[in-house]
């Protein structure tokens, strides 16, 4: 067992898989030459170094979607229980009927406060992966939000997990998958506006599809607001060379109109 | 306009909508749901100041609206995306300068105050700019 494969620390379980992939995984990054075909370059990939680097979201803007990389699914409705879906339509209808009437509501988000987890990862902005000894680092240059990944240990009880906007991550390698879970995220930090407990569970599984593209399928657990899973996914290409920019809410001008809720921009300095 | 301009056109209409009804925070700092996008206008005038800060860069402007030339002169506050977007689409921090003489397409505010989301600038030395993706294009010439 070597030092690309700690997952298999725990536990019997693991014992095939990880044997496989000690047999089968390169035992150190190997960089493609460049007149390699992209299917030799694909037999080499190794996801413990190879997601590191600046990535997209795909399908991007106006992007139109790649052979063989089909657009991942349109998100569904979270499944909250009967007594908190009501007024997540409400709020959603709420939201959709003030952007109709162009006056859309002012939202954390607009207040410069940070979207957290799992809401960073849709990747606005571009997003930089960094792989280093024991942890895997994810920077979103919007708002330069940062989400620590610690490789191999443990989350906190749910009722010792501080609330934060990025929750408390942890990850293991199962294959080529990255498996990362989270909890403690702050009850108010909400994607979709989904309302959500102090026993959120986010688990992500992050695996290469190709040298260049990357999928992020989430599982959301919530025993107290969820009947199920909430799934969906995301996916990334890569940004060669890019470099990231810093991104300090500075001079909001977006202000809450406290008459209509909305938002009101102000004109002039 | 070709049929396929136009395809292309309703497709991203369409997309914009969908975007913005279910999920504005996908694609910007805020909704642009204020701004009247339909109606675009064309301002000329020279800048005041370029504010080239998060979450949005501005630029103040006085100028008049290129339809009514008789008309008053104003001051606009107009609304460009973040410096990220405008960097990755070719802009730099100091390509506008006050005292510049500039001309904006831009939507206007729908509030009717003098204010609007920036769509096309076109600097003193003639290079046409846009604002990103996430802002839309410019709908007149």
């Amino acid at each position: 067992m070597n030092a690309f494969t700690p997952g298999c620390r725990h536990g019997a379980l693991f014992a095939f898989v990880c044997l496989a992939f000690a047999i089968g995984a390169p035992g150190a990054p190997v960089r493609a030459a460049e007149n390699d075909s992209a299917d030799a370059a694909n037999a080499r990939l190794d996801p413990r170094t190879m997601m590191t680097g600046s990535w997209n979201r795909y399908p991007d803007l106006e992007e139109e979607p790649l052979p063989g990389f089909p657009p991942p699914p349109a998100i569904p409705d979270p499944p909250l229980k009967p007594e908190f879906m009501a007024d997540w339509k409400a709020r959603r209808k709420a939201v959709q009927d003030a952007e109709a009437r162009g006056e859309p509501l002012y939202t954390h988000y607009t207040a410069c406060i940070p979207d957290g987890m799992p809401a960073m990862m849709m990747a606005m902005f571009p997003m930089e992966v960094l792989q280093t000894p024991g942890q895997i680092t994810i920077i979103q240059e919007a708002y330069n939000q940062v989400r620590r990944i610690y490789l191999n240990d443990t989350l906190p009880a749910f009722e010792d997990a501080e609330p934060l906007f990025w929750g408390h991550s942890v990850g293991h390698w199962e294959g080529d998958t990255l498996v990362v879970e989270t909890i403690g995220v702050k009850e108010h930090v909400r994607f979709r506006d989904v309302p959500h407990g102090k026993r959120m569970r986010i688990v992500e599984r992050l695996r290469l599809l190709s040298a260049d593209m990357m999928e992020d399928q989430v599982t959301v657990t919530d025993p107290d607001y969820f009947t199920g899973p909430w799934t969906f996914k995301w996916m990334y290409k890569r940004r060669p060379g890019y470099k990231m920019q810093e991104y300090v809410c500075e001079a909001n001008r977006e202000l809450l109109d406290p008459e209509t809720g909305g938002v009101r921009l102000k004109i002039g300095k | 306009m070709n049929a396929g301009r136009t395809r292309h056109i309703w497709r991203a209409l369409g997309a914009g909508l969908v975007a913005a009804g279910l999920a504005a925070t996908a694609v910007a700092h805020h909704s642009f749901a204020m701004f009247d996008h339909e109606n675009q206008i064309k301002v000329t005038g020279k800048v005041k100041e370029f504010q080239w800060t998060n979450p949005h860069v501005y630029i103040e402007l006085d100028g008049r609206n290129v339809k009514d030339e008789a008309g008053p002169e104003q001051h606009f506050t107009i609304e460009c995306a973040s410096p990220g977007i405008l960097n990755r689409v070719g802009w730099k921090f100091n390509m506008i300068k006050p005292g510049d003489t500039i001309t904006v397409i831009i939507a206007p505010l729908r509030s009717g105050e003098p204010g609007g989301l920036l769509k096309q600038v076109t600097l003193p030395d003639g290079r046409k700019f846009g604002n990103g993706g996430p802002a839309g294009k410019p709908n007149i010439e």
